[in-house]
């Protein structure tokens, strides 16, 4: 394991139980300076379990977490935030009636004092809302557009882009392709190429297999709360991961365990 | 690099179209609310003479100003999704205990941040039960509602408590300055502030993001707790404020004043485009919306219609007004 790289995240031997279910059971992962790792499983595999163990939102019972060689301890989201992990919710976290800058800058706008009393700077926070979108390439034509006005891709887009503009280290994407158009999808794969190529290490949770070939540099499959399997992308094809993810399925000694972990998917 | 050029400028010209549709769309409630009330202005000017006359129109302002200045501070709470019930019943203590107070040989101005800190403190209570305990602020504040009034009515023992009319206390109500009533000089200055605080600070950002998605606004950072005991806070100082003044202008101070004065917020609020259901809020709506339902009961009195008429036409326009909101501009929002 240990062969002197220093890895941007490393996670070791985590577990969480709930209750009866072993959510995760010794899991390790790792990641590599501007790498997009794929992780994938079929619900209730524990992969949506174990990025958030990394953003700060789940405490697990035990295993260790390594940032950049230094071991760190997240209790809460501010925690990674403060160790610049940032994770982008599959619920996306946009506020449908407040315009795209108001939602890039939520709780951090810029401000400007007139006789000690704070006021938005609505100027400079359309302007940097504007270089913004352009240096990770996000097409949208007005930063005054409420987000609710937004196709489907253009808000993942606000999302992500909220997360990437706070110069993470790590970036957790939960589904970010889920329920778009092909064209958007396109975009927002752009998106996190364009993210990676700044330096920050992805990862990605999906269930949209070939999205995996397109963006990723390595995979890992989980099943039934552990890792079952890490493959280079060069050196798999999809029905590999599918075998991997589904396969054992009908090997497992219990099907009714697989059932049961479903729960906190 | 013409390349570049080429693309700036569809973007920009893109942007520029776009800008038109979402101010039309965005405003499409404060436009239809702004037609009614020019509606209902020209048809009162038509049928009567007096309306259309400055000593009316002032006085218009005048009596409005209570409804003017609690539908402003409402406007904050309905856009987080709350709602404030209780408004009335802070009104009608406030104006029985200023007028107790002055009784008691108390200065004005003391009874005045008096009555200022016990609104705030009054909303502060029913904050931190939406806020902090997540009770819905409904049955909280229907709770306020009934508490405060009854301990209006017990200090008074229902009877209505005089100022004396020497008192400068009754000034905030009665007196004119530039040619304008006291009272519509106070809510000018109210609904100044609460534009400005609703569409330049961060606190009105973090309103009306409550209100879209309140767990989007936590997770940025944002004390939203705080920010939703905060707009109860207002919305009970301003009704206070309101009390205050309504108690100056009729020298006197009455456990029943402001009955059903709740709604009458709540529907100039809604009037003027607040969504009830959060996240969507307009301070010029707002005031439209009160200046809307404030017009129809003066003008009804000027053509010497049934007064009893006003509440039935003030209910129908404000479902008349809400429906085409609905049809209108909401639909165009969706297909669009």
């Amino acid at each position: 394991m240990s062969s002197g790289e220093t890895y941007r995240v490393r996670m070791s031997g985590i577990s969480k139980r709930y209750n009866a279910i072993q959510t995760l059971d010794d899991v390790s992962l790792v990641l590599r300076p501007g790498e997009v790792l794929g992780l994938v499983g079929d619900n209730g595999a524990g992969k949506s379990t174990l990025s958030k163990v990394l953003s700060g939102a789940v405490v697990p019972d035990a295993g260790t977490i390594e940032i950049d060689g230094t071991l760190v301890t997240f209790n809460s989201p501010a925690d990674a935030r403060a160790a610049r992990v940032e994770m982008v919710y599959q619920d996306l976290s946009l506020c449908d009636t407040v315009d795209v800058a108001g939602n890039l800058f939520l709780g951090r706008e810029p401000r400007r004092r007139i006789a000690g009393i704070s006021f938005l700077d609505k100027k400079r926070m359309h302007e940097q809302t504007r270089q913004m979108l352009d240096r990770l390439g996000i097409v949208i034509a007005d930063t005054r557009l409420k987000v609710e006005n937004l196709s489907g891709g253009q808000r993942q887009s606000i999302a992500i882009g909220r997360a990437a503009s706070f110069e993470p280290s790590v970036l957790i994407m939960d589904e970010p392709t889920a329920a778009l158009a092909v064209a958007e999808v396109e975009a927002v794969l752009d998106l996190i190429r364009t993210v990676s190529a700044r330096g920050v290490s992805v990862i990605l949770i999906t269930h949209r297999l070939q999205d995996l070939f397109l963006v990723c540099d390595r995979i890992q499959v989980m099943y039934e709360g552990r890792n079952v399997a890490e493959r280079l992308i060069g050196e798999t094809n999809i029905e590999d991961v599918v075998n991997l993810i589904v396969g054992r399925k009908f090997n497992a000694r219990s099907a009714a365990n697989a059932y049961r972990d479903g729960a906190p998917a | 690099m013409s390349d570049v050029t080429s693309t700036r400028s569809a973007r920009s010209r893109r942007g520029r179209e776009s800008t038109w549709r979402d101010a039309v769309l965005a405003n499409g409630s404060v436009v239809s609310i702004a037609l009614f009330f020019l509606a209902v202005c020209v048809i009162f000017s038509v049928a009567t003479d007096a309306f259309l006359t400055s000593p009316n129109l002032l006085n218009i302002l005048r009596q409005s100003a209570p409804l003017l200045i609690v539908a402003a501070a409402m406007t904050f709470v309905i856009t987080t999704g709350g709602i404030d019930l209780s408004v009335g019943s802070v009104l009608a203590l406030v104006a029985t205990l200023s007028a107790t107070l002055l009784q008691l040989g108390l200065p004005w101005p003391v009874v005045i941040l008096a009555m200022l800190a016990l609104g705030a403190l009054l909303g502060a209570v029913q904050g931190y039960f939406v806020a902090y305990e997540g009770i819905p602020a409904f049955i909280v504040t229907l709770a306020g509602l009934s508490v405060i009034r009854g301990v209006a009515l017990l200090i008074t023992g229902g009877y209505s408590i005089p100022i004396e009319p020497g008192s400068p206390f009754t000034v905030l109500g009665r007196a004119w300055l530039f040619g304008v009533p006291a009272p519509a000089l106070i809510a000018l200055a109210i609904l100044a502030i609460a534009y400005i605080a609703f569409n330049e600070t961060p606190f009105g950002r973090y309103v009306t993001g409550i209100g879209a998605n309140a767990e989007a606004v936590r997770r940025a950072g944002v004390n939203t707790r705080l920010t939703t005991l905060f707009v109860y806070v207002i919305s009970a100082a301003a009704a206070a404020l309101a009390g205050i003044i309504i108690a100056a202008r009729l020298g006197s101070g009455s456990s029943n004043a402001g009955q059903g004065f709740e709604l009458e917020v709540i529907a100039a609020v809604v009037l003027g485009g607040t969504s009830l259901f959060g996240g969507r809020g307009t301070i010029v709506g707002t005031v439209l919306g009160a200046l809307t339902v404030a017009v129809i009961g003066n003008g009804l009195i000027l053509a010497h219609l049934s007064p009893f008429l006003t509440p039935i036409v003030t209910g129908t326009i404000i479902l008349i007004a809400i429906w085409l909101n609905f049809r209108l501009f909401r639909g165009a929002v969706r297909s669009g």
